[in-house]
């Protein structure tokens, strides 16, 4: 199987392959690369579209079963192969700040529900967690279990706004049933 | 599991993240750790690694999944461990030296294989993601990812469009990605009823015939009413049985005023007169918002003759109308330095410039004879000018002929009140040279449709100073300048130009006739402008009129027999403009106040100097309009 992979994959470059690992994950692709010393297998799955792949790194001991589905040519071009660092870093910096961003939106310790009701509220409004508070333009505070009760704070107007808003998310929260 | 969530990478997990900063693009990977790891990874990674073998522990294969582990820098991937969990975060490092390890930026657990973590996965997700996630080799399984651009044009588009992320455009901004996965979106299939889609007919029906209120239905939502109160933006319409006939009367006027005849050939074209017969009016004519001259508001042709031949003898042909709105800035700015901000062409001025007038007289009280001549003066040319005016209105244009008199007589007072200074006496020459010029800017005025313009032309004219011209306009500055007050008087009088002449009635431009309506409360016996359709347009001339710098920055010149003046002694001819406008006090006093910026006046000193040389004084001679802060005043020759 894999395991005597020392020779026999380096000529395997371009085989499709269909693979079950001892996981219990099953995927087909080509294999782009094996490296021995690490024994890690690189496949492309999907069909080729262009520059952009899916691309599946598998440690090899984890492969139960595999079958040889056929045989093909080098997925990767090796003249156009080279790598421009520093848009790799712009890439990664803008990756983190992206995810940064989001993660201030997750609350910390709440349920997917009030997680759904914050997404649903940021929609429309201006909101950002307090622990487990829903903080809505700076003046309205929603707590646990984020009801229109519990909706405090603020000027009148912006309270019974915020009420309103939530009422209809909530609406539409539960039409869209609990499919979450 | 050893699962290790710190801080710094352990120091083992040098990997590509520290080095690649040193890695030239393209080239040869140096992999000098800086851990200080003792085993060098040199891998040559360009072009076709194929049987370059550099030695330790080189290969193809090795080689190649640097390569694409290198390309995966900074992806979003997933990663699957031992235990069966998934963590998905960013890729940021491996240390593939011997084994493969791996290093995850903002980790989230996305699916969780161990045994107590399988009831609540869902409470994993309000955790926060962790900064930085070691994944050891001996956990690693596999290494998912999605959109990866292997080749060199697939990382020039990701370059791009990373760099599109980062400018952060609209769509990006909106784009959530938080998307609602919980519908079940179903393809839309077009259903036989809604073909007909009535209610697209309809989407430009009249507002109150749609179905649809916005203002309902933003308060059903949320709650939010409406405020709007339309008395609060317009006048109170009094709802009575007086009604009716005041609406019949609206509309009656409405009509007339729609109906009129035009000569106008854009009104025309709006109330649906057919235009000239003949066809050679190009496009341009017809559309064009640039004012060629054809002004409408009721005056007849005889007026000009007069007013032409007028023009040419004193202009030549030009800058009047520039000069007098310079003058009419000066003017005003002369006066009341903070009115004289407003409005520079809108109907208000004539009512500001009308309390500005009435105020100089309050002020100029200190000017005993000016004042009684003023009166004097003032008296006669209202009066006159009220007749003017009515006569104006019936006749259509005979007004000029009286108003030279009357200018004439205004003239006489001025000219007694001012015979104390020497200066003011020679001012006046030159000033009625100049206002000769400017004389016109009554006709001159028919430059700019709208009547608020001529008044300006007025008040121009007044400011000149000599009633000789256009005595109505005297102005303000005249008045600042502690000028007659006579000049004053008449202006606001003219300007005022009340609704006692024009009355209620259809007043023939009907600009004027909103002017009058405001005017009403101010001074009644002031007259209301009228605009002279048929003044001579402003054609700009080919001489540079401009000078090429602006004169603002204390280019005056002195000359050098001017001494000490009396503040009386003013105006000087080129002026009325911007610098005048630094000056609040009631009588001119140069030294009083700095200069506001004349920036937004230079351009009516251009005309202006044309204007000078007309006359036959260079630049130097007349006082430039600046002056800069603290520069005494020394006075002018004229």
């Amino acid at each position: 199987m894999a395991m005597d992979s020392s020779y026999g994959d380096e000529f395997a470059v371009g085989c499709f392959l269909s693979i079950k690992t001892t996981l219990g994950d099953e995927f087909e692709g080509q294999i782009i690369t094996f490296d021995k010393l690490s024994n890690i297998l690189v496949l492309q799955e999907g069909s080729k579209t262009g520059p952009r792949r899916n691309i599946r790194l598998l440690k090899a001991n984890y492969i139960k079963d595999f079958t040889l589905l056929g045989q093909a040519e080098d997925p990767l071009d090796h003249k156009k192969c080279y790598l421009d660092l520093a848009s790799l870093q712009a890439r990664e910096e803008a990756a983190i700040r992206q995810a940064e961003l989001e993660a201030v939106r997750i609350g910390v310790g709440v349920t997917s529900e009030a997680q759904s009701v914050f997404d649903a509220l940021s929609k429309t409004l201006p909101v950002h967690w307090d622990k487990t508070v829903i903080v809505v333009m700076n003046e309205v505070r929603v707590s646990s279990p984020y009801l229109p009760e519990n909706v405090i704070g603020g000027t009148p107007a912006a309270n019974d706004r915020v009420k309103k808003v939530l009422e209809f998310e909530r609406k539409r929260l539960h039409a869209r049933g609990p499919s979450q | 599991m050893s699962l290790q969530q710190v801080v710094q990478p352990r120091p083992s997990a040098n990997g590509f993240g520290r080095r690649r900063v040193e890695r030239e693009m393209g080239s040869r990977l140096d992999s000098k750790p800086h851990s200080g790891k003792s085993n060098p990874n040199s891998f040559t990674i360009a072009g076709a690694p194929n049987g370059s073998k550099v030695g330790g522990y080189e290969s193809p294969s090795r080689d190649w999944l640097i390569y694409l582990t290198t390309c995966l820098i900074g992806h979003h991937v997933e990663v699957q461990v031992k235990n069966g969990s998934s963590f998905s975060g960013i890729f940021h490092a491996t240390n593939a030296e011997k084994d493969y390890g791996v290093i995850l930026k903002m980790a989230r657990l996305i699916k969780d294989g161990s045994f107590r973590g399988q009831k609540s996965l869902s409470e994993s997700i309000g955790k926060p993601p962790s900064k930085t996630l070691i994944i050891p080799a001996k956990e690693l399984v596999q290494i998912i990812a999605k959109g990866v651009p292997l080749s060199g044009d697939g990382l020039a588009n990701g370059l791009q469009c990373e760099k599109r992320k980062d400018i952060m455009i609209d769509s990006l901004i909106s784009h959530s990605h938080h998307v609602d996965v919980q519908r079940e979106l179903e393809r839309w299939t077009p259903v036989e009823d809604d073909l007909q889609l009535p209610e697209l007919e309809n989407i430009f029906d009249n507002p109150w015939n749609r179905n649809w209120d916005q203002f309902e239905t933003n308060e059903a939502l949320f709650g939010v009413k409406s405020t709007f109160d339309e008395e609060l933006y317009t006048t109170k319409l009094e709802r009575g049985p007086k009604m009716r006939e005041l609406e019949r009367e609206a509309s009656r006027i409405a009509r007339e005023i729609e109906g009129e005849e035009t000569l106008d050939l854009h009104l025309a074209e709006e109330r649906g007169f057919c235009f000239h017969e003949d066809f050679d009016i190009d496009e341009e004519t017809r559309f064009s918002s640039v004012f060629r001259g054809v002004d409408d508001s009721g005056y007849e042709e005889s007026e000009d003759t007069t007013l032409d031949s007028r023009n040419t003898e004193t202009f030549g042909g030009s800058s009047g109308t520039v000069i007098s709105r310079s003058f009419s800035d000066v003017a005003r700015g002369r006066t009341d330095g903070a009115q004289a901000s407003s409005s520079s062409l809108s109907m208000d001025e004539a009512q500001s410039s009308q309390s500005i007038a009435s105020k100089d007289l309050h002020r100029l009280s200190s000017i005993d004879h000016a004042k009684q001549l003023t009166s004097d003066c003032v008296s006669k040319s209202g009066k006159s000018r009220m007749h003017e005016n009515q006569f104006r209105e019936q006749h259509g244009g005979k007004s000029y002929s009286t108003e030279s008199t009357e200018r004439k007589i205004c003239r006489v007072g001025e000219e007694t009140q001012t015979s104390k200074s020497e200066d003011i006496q020679s001012s006046l020459n030159v000033k009625k040279a100049v206002s000769d010029k400017v004389g016109l800017s009554p006709s001159a005025t028919a430059f700019a449709p709208s009547s608020s313009v001529s008044s300006k032309g007025q008040e121009n004219a007044s400011l000149v100073g000599s009633s000789d011209s256009i005595g109505a306009g005297t102005i303000k500055a005249v008045n600042s300048r502690g000028r007659s007050g006579s000049s004053t008087s008449s202006t606001s009088e003219f300007v005022a130009a009340p609704s006692a002449s024009s009355g209620p009635g259809l007043s023939p431009s009907s600009s004027v006739g909103s002017l009058s309506s405001e005017k009403s409360s101010l001074n009644p016996n002031a007259k209301e402008f009228k605009l002279n359709p048929n003044a001579k347009s402003f054609m700009p001339s080919q001489t540079p009129l401009r000078p090429p710098s602006p004169v603002s920055e204390g280019s005056f010149y002195f000359p050098a027999n001017v001494s000490a003046v009396p503040h009386m002694h003013t105006v000087p001819v080129g002026i009325g403009i911007a610098p005048s406008f630094g000056h609040q006090p009631v009588i001119y006093n140069p030294q009083a106040t700095p200069v506001q910026s004349p920036q937004p006046y230079v351009h009516p000193n251009g005309p202006l100097y044309g204007q000078q040389m007309i006359l036959g004084h260079p630049r130097q001679v007349l006082y430039m309009p600046s002056y800069p802060q603290e520069m005494p005043y020394k006075g002018r020759e004229f």
